[in-house]
């Protein structure tokens, strides 16, 4: 295999790996926007796996159904986490750690149960832009990927209107800067932090779901490996701003993407060692970040604390 | 003169939130007792939902705290302390250690290492071993504490993720230069009888002497030292800490390391008494026991011990219920998930009153 081809395939490739993680640090970063610590990832990506796999085990129907089914799951159980954080104000950390490791052992404990474990599902064809998808190397880079992997801009360039575009938006950026004006500005925090949480989880389940459903195309317990962790160091990579925390996950993606590459060129690497990069590679970019000035980060103000209005009669 | 009449009451009322000043102890104990009798009947529920019907699952526990048994469990709780011991000397300094499962794996390679190298003669070999395994567990939090200091990279993600760097390279032993030549199954060849923690008597197992010494040790070191002074000052207030000269930075370390060679530990014991061999699953589901069971004890070294036995049956009982009716293992995770949640949330009935309003 000459280089050009191995370039080409590993670029191709990199999108649908990188997928998980861009919606992930997206949901994220919309519940984070509203000043709740968000560690569930890991957890949430784990019940959208399990749901968009169970789905399409139990109904053979198209797999956008399992994807909903997936999104779907990772917003019931987030009210959990929702109601943990906001209503009884449990310490954040403490909370997410809980749910991620509650969501581990419950999708584990389902899996086996329905023995949905390692079977084959159908995926999703890749959507072939035609004239587009013609074009030598450039059509099988960009326009030769499945229907989700455009979906995901879509969807960025959604959840960066409503953001920053609407009323709606500005009002959980507010609750999550300062909780206190927003409160007394008539905003509720309650609310609008349970909303956000809500909302941003049905897109780390999509991102779990896209995993099982089109990516592997099966159903392993655990089978998220630490994704949900990078997406969160994602986040603070991009300073809980939508644009660069795309851009992070494009080089997540690449990066994950070149592993099996690496080994089906013949190259030979230590496997298990090779294995750590998507790992250790998250931990560079956090000390990239760290050297980096601070100023200019979008970090909400009130990020991971709980709100109490003391005196109210 | 008339006094202005009362406000008039907006329909049904509302909610308010009050902060309360404080609640006797006995209350207190009360909201943590029922919120806890609480999580373990939803533990219960969706046991019995999986098909294991709370009958069944009282003759299990019953079965598990026979003396036969019991030896099980107190082999289980010695790395169960250590690990909780590692989480709340962490915690009480306000160190997120989540790294626990690398430093057991690191604690058990530099172990595993000592008896592969045959280092030193067989009568301090396991003090070697112990004490290399309690290194290898601070090196690698430590790791932690320099990215941390030098360039704020956040303890939760970097502890998280070397957790899986050390998975990798355990992987890269065991399937490489480490695999057992005779069998060629993922493991190290097993460890000689003189590299193992045997038995003291009375089927204790002396990985548990190494647990009661380390909650003798972080009990004085918390209590009773220096570090220990210093430690409830800077987590009270460490910028007066600072002001008023307390070595802030190092005992942060000492404690930081303690805290690492705990886990290391625990790895050790894991390895030379149940498994008797480098395995590839030693220190799996510990990050979360070890969180627990600090949450539960508020990081007092002495409670550590008792609520690291109870984790232990009920590690024990997860064990039965895996091998006896096929439940994944991954349920005890769940049920400490949800322990953990249910206790939390009866703070907040001790910290706020809630009125109805009307």
């Amino acid at each position: 295999m000459n280089l050009g081809d191995f370039l080409i395939n590993w670029i191709a490739n990199a999108p649908v790996t990188a997928v998980p993680y861009a919606l992930a640090a997206l949901g994220l970063i919309v519940a984070e926007r509203s000043g709740v610590l968000n560690l569930t990832a890991e957890g949430l990506m784990l019940i959208g796996a399990l749901a968009g796999a169970g789905t399409s085990l139990l109904f053979v129907g198209h797999p956008a159904v399992a994807l909903l089914a997936a999104m779907a799951a990772a917003s019931v159980v987030s009210l959990l986490f929702a109601v943990l954080v906001v209503v009884l104000r449990i310490n954040q950390v403490i909370a997410g750690l809980s749910v991620v490791f509650f969501c581990q052992g419950l999708t584990g404990l389902i899996g086996t149960l329905a023995k949905w474990q390692n079977k084959q599902l159908s995926g999703l064809a890749p959507l072939k832009i035609w004239p587009l998808s013609e074009i030598p190397i450039i059509g099988r880079i960009f326009f030769m990927q499945d229907p989700v992997v455009y979906l995901t801009i879509l969807i960025f360039i959604a959840v960066n209107f409503l953001l920053f575009k609407t009323m709606l938006g500005l009002r959980i950026r507010a609750v999550g800067e300062n909780p206190g004006a927003a409160d007394a500005a008539g905003v509720s925090i309650t609310l609008h932090r349970i909303l956000a949480i809500v909302a941003g989880s049905s897109l780390i389940g999509l991102a779990g779901g896209y995993i099982s459903v089109v990516s592997v195309k099966l159903w392993v317990t655990g089978m998220t490996g630490g994704r949900g962790w990078i997406a969160v160091a994602l986040v603070v990579f991009a300073r809980w701003a939508p644009w660069p925390a795309l851009a992070g996950a494009l080089l997540f993606g690449c990066i994950e993407a070149l592993i099996p590459h690496v080994a089906a060129a013949g190259i030979q690497v230590p496997q298990y060692l090779m294995l750590m990069t998507p790992y250790l590679a998250t931990i560079a970019v956090m000390i990239w970040v760290g050297a980096k000035d601070s100023r200019g980060s979008q970090e909400p103000g009130a990020l991971g604390q709980p709100h109490v209005r003391e005196e109210r009669r | 003169m008339i006094s202005p009449a009362p406000a008039a009451s907006r329909g049904l009322g509302r909610l308010t939130l009050d902060v309360r000043q404080d609640l006797s102890p006995w209350k207190q104990t009360a909201f943590v007792g029922s919120s806890l009798v609480f999580g373990l009947a939803i533990s219960l529920a969706i046991l019995a939902a999986a098909g294991i019907p709370p009958l069944t699952l009282a003759s299990e526990l019953a079965a598990v705290l026979t003396a036969e048994n019991l030896r099980g469990v107190l082999v289980q709780a010695a790395p169960l302390i250590l690990v909780g011991l590692g989480a709340s000397l962490a915690f009480r300094i306000g160190f997120w250690n989540l790294g626990i499962e690398g430093q057991m794996i690191f604690g058990g390679i530099f172990a595993a290492a000592i008896s592969i190298y045959d280092v030193g003669p067989q009568a301090t070999r396991l003090l070697l071993m112990g004490s290399a395994a309690a290194l290898g567990g601070a090196l690698w939090v430590l790791l932690v504490v320099f990215l941390k200091r030098r360039f704020r990279v956040n303890e939760i993600i970097a502890t998280l993720l070397l957790n899986y760097v050390a998975m990798y390279f355990l992987f890269h032993l065991l399937y490489g230069a480490w695999q057992d030549a005779k069998t060629a199954f993922p493991q190290s060849s097993p460890l000689r009888p003189f590299e193992r923690l045997g038995d003291i008597g009375y089927g204790i197992n002396s990985g548990l002497l190494i647990a009661i010494a380390g909650v003798l040790a972080a009990g004085w070191l918390i209590h009773l030292s220096r570090i220990g002074f210093y430690t409830r000052f800077i987590s009270a207030n460490p910028r007066m800490a600072k002001i008023v000269g307390v070595p802030v930075q190092a005992a942060t370390l000492w404690i930081i390391a303690a805290s690492g060679a705990c886990s290391g530990l625990a790895g050790f014991v894991n390895v030379a008494s149940q498994e008797g061999r480098l395995t590839q699953s030693y220190a799996n589901g510990y990050v979360f026991s070890g969180v627990l069971i600090a949450f539960l004890s508020r990081n007092d070294p002495v409670v550590v011990a008792v609520v690291g036995f109870l984790i232990a049956v009920l590690f024990i009982t997860g064990q039965t219920l895996q091998v006896f009716y096929q439940i994944p293992l991954t349920m005890v995770q769940m049920i400490e998930a949800i322990i953990v949640m249910a206790v939390a949330s009866s703070e907040f009935l001790i910290r706020h009153r809630i009125r109805w309003l009307r």
